[in-house]
């Protein structure tokens, strides 16, 4: 499995974590950052199943998330899912480095959440 | 700084427009306002264009400079200003720094978008390219779909339920149907999108928990007015509408980086700011233009404002408060929702709605009785950048 390529930002002055990157800290102004990547499981945030796709993509819908993991990395990927209805507010997910579109030929790698089982 | 008031208000219908340029749109919206401002046979001394997508859409840049010429107002100064859905606000907050300031006494400013030349995937991919280029954009999000997530939040947090969206959209198309310049004159049923069998095949999900009329449609069209000092306004032949009070404010790119996503703080602040400067508090308006591009955002901003405590728009508009003949009609043009959303042209098309309502000139089926103070709300990205304005009117 690909590594998450995701690169957030936690403040050394106050602590807040950034994703994505700031150049000044949204808490205290501060650009001093130590770069940490997502640990763990993330907790599903919020999600929401869209069937109008832009340009880009050739399927019937996708589901879109954000996912906070567990040492406060916020992240949107698309989340691999059947179906809505057994989606939970709050539920754990893995995440995982796949394709997630393709653009002029190329395909573009970016955060995938699943359900854990 | 001088005080600003509005003399000339102009639009073309929204909607489908195959046969009219952008520039056609623009010139003949901006030809009405200055008509209406006694200053058709004039000039100004600024013009100011609002538009998000000419480049992408059209193949066609500056804007501002091709308007100026079709009208013949050279050497008047002018700009193309870009912020997104909420350009049109941005266009009026620069004329109207800019004639408070001194430097220029006449402004005219346009706003509008031709969206419908492309096709629907090719526009909800331009609206998209608001989100964020790494971290949202790339999985295929778009406006919709921010909204979706949003709506489950806020639903999940104070209670909006189905219904509550559902009275927005039946609420605000029954206004868009007596709107002449309204893109969508069709009045639906709670029945029809809603409670029949028949309901997911006229109303499927666009971005759940959203369906398709929750949605403001995508749409041309154009809407300008002319801004100049209240003392040049005293001598205007039609009722000056003073912008009382204006607000401005962001919020972060990315949603997930909200403390608390369903807080819309620029709208808030936006609002704040307007009506601090202007003197007047919510209860004190007499009627409201809010950015319905979905009906969740009638209900927040509703509350956001200050006309409602949080968790309470929904219950408010249940009541018939946001109707007209309520406490504070909100969207009594159709709104986005009905009158429709050409990005550019949105923010101006809300306060020449407001203009007209404050110069009492609109037929009774649509006019707020005696109205005196309004406010717009124009609401950027995903709630990034806001602009909102308290309009009054000027008795001579």
């Amino acid at each position: 499995m690909k590594e998450i390529q995701i690169v957030a930002y936690k403040c050394r002055a106050c602590g807040k974590v950034h994703y994505p990157f700031h150049d000044r800290c949204l808490g205290c102004k501060g650009r001093d950052f130590e770069e940490i990547k997502p640990q763990g499981c993330a907790r599903l945030l919020t999600y929401t199943q869209i069937f109008n796709l832009p340009w880009g993509f050739d399927q019937r819908f996708l589901i879109i998330a954000i996912g906070e993991f567990e040492n406060g990395v916020r992240a949107m990927g698309q989340l691999e899912a059947d179906a809505i209805e057994g989606l939970q507010l709050g539920m754990a997910l893995n995440a995982s480095w796949e394709p997630v579109r393709t653009q002029f030929g190329e395909r573009i790698f970016g955060l995938r959440f699943e359900p854990l089982p | 700084m001088r005080d600003v008031a509005i003399i000339g208000a102009g639009m073309i219908q929204f909607g489908r427009r195959d046969e009219d340029s952008l520039l056609d749109m623009l010139a003949w919206a901006s030809l009405k306002a200055l008509d209406d401002a006694g200053r058709g046979e004039s000039g100004v001394d600024a013009v100011y264009v609002a538009n998000m997508g000419s480049g992408m859409l059209q193949h066609q840049t500056g804007i501002a400079s091709a308007l100026v010429d079709r009208l013949s107002l050279l050497p008047a100064a002018a700009d193309t200003v870009e912020n997104g859905p909420a350009s049109g606000a941005s266009a009026i907050k620069n004329g109207l720094l800019a004639v408070a300031s001194g430097y220029y006494d006449y402004v005219l400013v346009a706003g509008g978008e031709k969206m419908r030349e492309v096709s629907g995937w090719r526009a909800t991919d331009f609206v998209a390219t608001l989100t964020h280029p790494v971290a949202e954009y790339p999985y295929g999000v778009t406006l919709p779909g921010m909204a979706g997530m949003f709506t489950r939040l806020y639903m999940e947090k104070y209670g909006v339920t189905r219904e509550q969206l559902v009275q927005v959209a039946v609420k605000n198309q029954r206004m868009g149907a007596l709107n002449p310049y309204a893109h969508v004159e069709m009045m639906i049923t709670r029945e029809g999108i809603l409670d029949s069998p028949h309901a997911i095949v006229n109303n499927p999900p666009v971005a759940d928990p959203l369906h398709l009329y929750d949605a403001c449609p995508v749409s041309d069209g154009a809407a300008a007015v002319v801004l100049c000092s209240l003392e040049l306004a005293q001598q205007a032949r039609k009722i000056p509408v003073l912008i009382a009070g204006f607000g401005q404010a962001t919020d972060t790119h990315t949603v997930q980086e909200r403390d608390d996503p369903t807080d819309l703080k620029a709208v808030t602040i936006a609002a704040q700011q307007a009506f601090a400067r202007s003197g007047l508090k919510p209860e004190d308006m007499d009627l409201a233009e809010l950015h319905d591009a979905f009906t969740i955002l009638e209900i927040a901003e509703s509350e956001h404002v200050g006309f409602f405590p949080k968790g309470e728009g929904g219950k408010a508009l249940m009541e018939g408060k946001t109707s007209l003949g309520g406490t504070i009609p909100i969207n009594v043009s159709g709104g986005l929702k009905a009158r429709g959303h050409p990005v550019g042209a949105t923010g101006v098309a809300q306060v020449v709605e407001l203009v007209w309502q404050l110069r009492h000139e609109l037929p009774p089926e649509r006019q707020v009785p005696g109205a005196r103070n309004a406010l717009a709300v124009n609401f950027g990205g995903f709630g990034n950048n806001v602009l909102a304005f308290v309009l009054r009117r000027v008795d001579q």
